[in-house]
């Protein structure tokens, strides 16, 4: 019943957008005398892996001189949840350009799911996890809207907030000195995100022209058509770089551009009517 | 009295005999280790942490491995953060050795705090596995007080947590441990220079001079000039220039016009229009010169590599010419996307003199580094000749002119060094140009940072702005 084959990648590419969030954080360590002698891009990865990937990844040459270089920034899904607040209706659809083609299709509403995001920040000294943290907490109030192309065969442009939940610091500086001191960082986010289900073709075009016919009494049998008023979209910039806009201009203008309109009206004195299936007036 | 006085619990003879023995001990099942002490190179008060270390000495000692048959601790691990070594080791080392042969030397160290003992942040090189282990503990009174005094310290250490720490101990087998180790940049050099070549195009009724009479004010973005059109209908005709802005007094505004083409065939001064860029005000004029050919544009034949600044543009004075009919120009460089060095792009006029022919010479300065010397020694420290940033090599490429580095300063600038500038080793002398300056970490096989930001180039609208960096 559910048979259609499918797969928009929602989970991995909200993913990869969580991810370039925080790839650009850097730590900074000064001399005491105010020059900075190092610059650290903090590293980021997506925690969960094949964990023989990432012994021949990570530790190709058997013999290592550490134990792992600091710091590091991780990030895994932690629950996936149905958010009933942002559901609308099961039967709304909507269309959508195919992005090869002019063909429409057909988009049943995507389901609202919220994924659970925790980042956890792995770093050396106090210090770095301070720099770390400030870089990213006056961003998120608490949340961050990012949009992301989720369905990339319909151009499907969302805005996905991924919303701060909570933070939680573990500092284990008591006990023994055999033990190492572990600093760690998790913050929580939920991606309030979407689930789209099939895309279905439609026979239906992009609509590029509106014409509205006006007739000279209500009896439609008997009356003819004596105004007709049509609407095109008019460019705004030169498509064809021609250093003219004008109407070879207007055949290029794609869906999503900032267009105007062209609006005539003519008047008609012929008694004839506009037949829809031949588009001519007879 | 508690103890029996015919016994002497321990005489200083005794403890010595002991002491002599336990380091014979150690020097023959042993291992010979290198002891390298902390040195802090910046310690944070408040929250009491060594914020910056370097480990520049070594010592050479004898310790026996208490855990003969195998590493402690939990062995090599795969956690969140991907792998980790938990390695452990326990050492025993003389104390006697130690106070004799290493104390004297930290102690003499302006660097060093606490130099009679070792220390717990101190690393020790375990040459079988070439591992780094840092010192957690210094256990001193086991065993306890044999004979009434404790003669070893027992050293218990994990692996190193590396992050930064400058590891110069002069021994190639050590300082080599984190050379993949850590945050490494990639500088891509310029190994030759090549100087940019360029002809002059004359003619006549070009403009001669343009004149900024108004330089307007608030502009956002340089403004449009438009020159208004040559009566000579052959192509390349119509003049055209450019504006640059400045910023005056809080108010950005036109500080000069250059001309990119002076046109020919103008029988009277064209009329100059400066619009757009957010501001108003700006206004110009010219003069022509119909009397005789003047230098009307550039042809660049050769483009040039390794240009860190704009490079001086000399144009000859025609035969029989005085100094005043000299024609100048300015150049500006930009990047070439194929190779990724800085080239002459443009050529510009700012006046376009007198009485050329097309057969004068036009002469441009050679880039900064016409061609890079030497060799990047491994741990040297570089710095950038402009931006005053340093850092240290990891790595140098002489082929593909590729310096990996660590420890990367930031100067005088607010990223580090910037395409163009010089890159000396402080050591070597080796001296290059760089092109790019990639901050993304390509060596640590941990970091993913680089494929999510090209994967999310796909997927991602950040054409408003993104307010953690620039992707």
């Amino acid at each position: 019943m559910l048979g259609n084959y499918f797969y928009h990648q929602i989970v991995r590419k909200t993913v990869i957008a969580f991810g370039t969030l925080f790839n650009d954080i850097h730590v900074r360590h000064d001399d005491g005398a105010g020059n900075v002698i190092s610059d650290l891009k903090v590293p980021i990865a997506y925690g969960p892996r094949q964990k023989f990937l990432a012994r021949i990844t990570q530790q190709a040459e058997l013999n290592k001189a550490t134990q792992i270089t600091l710091p590091r920034m991780s990030f895994e899904i932690t629950n996936i949840s149905y958010d009933s607040t942002r559901k609308a209706g099961i039967t709304q659809t909507f269309k959508a350009k195919d992005v090869n083609n002019d063909q429409m299709k057909k988009v049943f509403m995507p389901v609202p799911y919220n994924l659970g995001f925790d980042l956890n920040i792995l770093v050396k000294q106090q210090d770095d996890g301070l720099q770390i943290l400030e870089q990213i907490l006056p961003f998120f109030q608490p949340g961050f809207n990012i949009s992301i192309d989720l369905v990339k065969s319909i151009g499907e442009k969302r805005d996905i907030p991924m919303v701060l939940q909570n933070i939680s610091q573990q500092d284990d500086y008591e006990g023994d000195f055999a033990t190492r001191r572990a600093l760690i960082y998790t913050l929580s986010f939920t991606a309030k995100t979407f689930f789209f289900n099939h895309i279905a073709q439609t026979p239906e075009g992009l609509i590029k022209k509106v014409q509205l016919d006006y007739y000279s009494d209500s009896n439609t049998r008997t009356a003819k058509r004596v105004q007709r008023y049509t609407v095109v979209p008019k460019a705004k910039q030169d498509y064809n770089d021609d250093d003219v806009i004008d109407t070879a201009d207007d055949l290029l203008i794609e869906p999503g551009d900032d267009f105007g309109f062209t609006e005539t009206s003519t008047f008609f004195g012929d008694g004839k009517e506009f037949a829809p299936n031949r588009g001519v007036d007879i | 009295m508690a103890l029996n006085p015919h016994f002497l619990q321990g005489s200083r003879g005794e403890q010595r005999l002991v002491q002599s023995l336990i380091n014979e001990h150690l020097k023959i099942y042993g291992v010979e280790v290198t002891f390298i002490p902390r040195k802090f190179v910046n310690q944070s008060t408040i929250i009491e942490e060594v914020t910056a270390s370097k480990f520049d000495d070594n010592f050479l000692i004898e310790a026996y491995v208490e855990n003969f048959d195998g590493y402690a601790g939990a062995g090599d691990v795969l956690t969140k953060f991907g792998m980790s070594l938990r390695d452990e080791v326990t050492l025993t080392i003389s104390k006697e050795r130690f106070e004799e042969f290493i104390a004297p030397f930290m102690d003499a160290d302006d660097d060093i705090e606490l130099s009679s003992r070792p220390r717990e942040g101190d690393l020790v090189f375990f040459p079988l596995g070439q591992r780094l282990f840092e010192i957690k503990f210094v256990e001193h009174e086991e065993p306890f007080y044999q004979l009434g005094s404790n003669y070893v310290y027992k050293l218990k250490c994990e692996l190193f947590e590396y992050e930064d720490e400058v590891i110069d101990t002069s021994i190639e087998a050590i300082d080599t441990q984190v050379e993949d180790d850590g945050y490494i940049a990639n500088l891509q050099l310029v190994g030759i220079g090549i100087t940019a070549l360029a002809s002059p195009v004359v003619g006549t009724g070009a403009i001669r001079e343009i004149f900024l009479n108004n330089d307007g004010f608030n502009y956002s973005s340089n403004p449009t000039v438009s020159i208004s059109t040559s009566p000579s209908s052959l192509s390349g005709s119509d003049a055209t220039a450019v504006a640059i802005t400045t910023v005056r007094a809080g108010s950005q505004s036109v500080e000069k016009i250059l001309i990119t083409n002076a046109g020919f065939g103008y029988t009277e001064a064209p009329t100059i229009t400066i619009t757009g860029g957010g501001g108003s005000g700006a206004a110009a004029t010219c003069s022509i010169n119909t009397a005789s050919n003047g230098v009307i544009r550039f042809t660049i034949t050769q483009a040039g590599v390794g240009f860190g600044t704009a490079p001086i543009v000399t144009i000859g004075v025609p035969a029989g010419a005085t100094a005043a009919d000299r024609a100048t120009g300015i150049a500006s460089i930009g990047i070439d996307p194929s190779s990724g060095f800085n080239r002459v792009n443009t050529i510009f006029l700012t006046n376009t003199g007198a009485g050329y022919t097309g057969g004068e010479t036009v002469t441009i300065s050679d880039p900064e580094t016409i061609s890079g010397i030497g060799t990047y020694h491994f741990n040297e420290v570089v710095q950038g000749m402009r931006s005053g940033t340093q850092a240290r090599v990891k790595n140098w490429d002489y082929d593909t002119k590729i310096l990996k580095v660590g420890n990367v300063g930031i100067g005088t600038t607010t990223t580090g060094f910037f395409p163009g500038e010089d890159i000396k080793g402080l050591t070597s002398g080796a001296l290059f140009s760089v092109s790019v300056f990639d901050e993304d970490n390509s060596t640590d096989k941990y970091n993913e940072g680089d494929i999510f930001e090209s994967e999310a180039d796909l997927l991602i609208d950040f054409s408003e702005s993104n307010p953690f960096g620039s992707f």
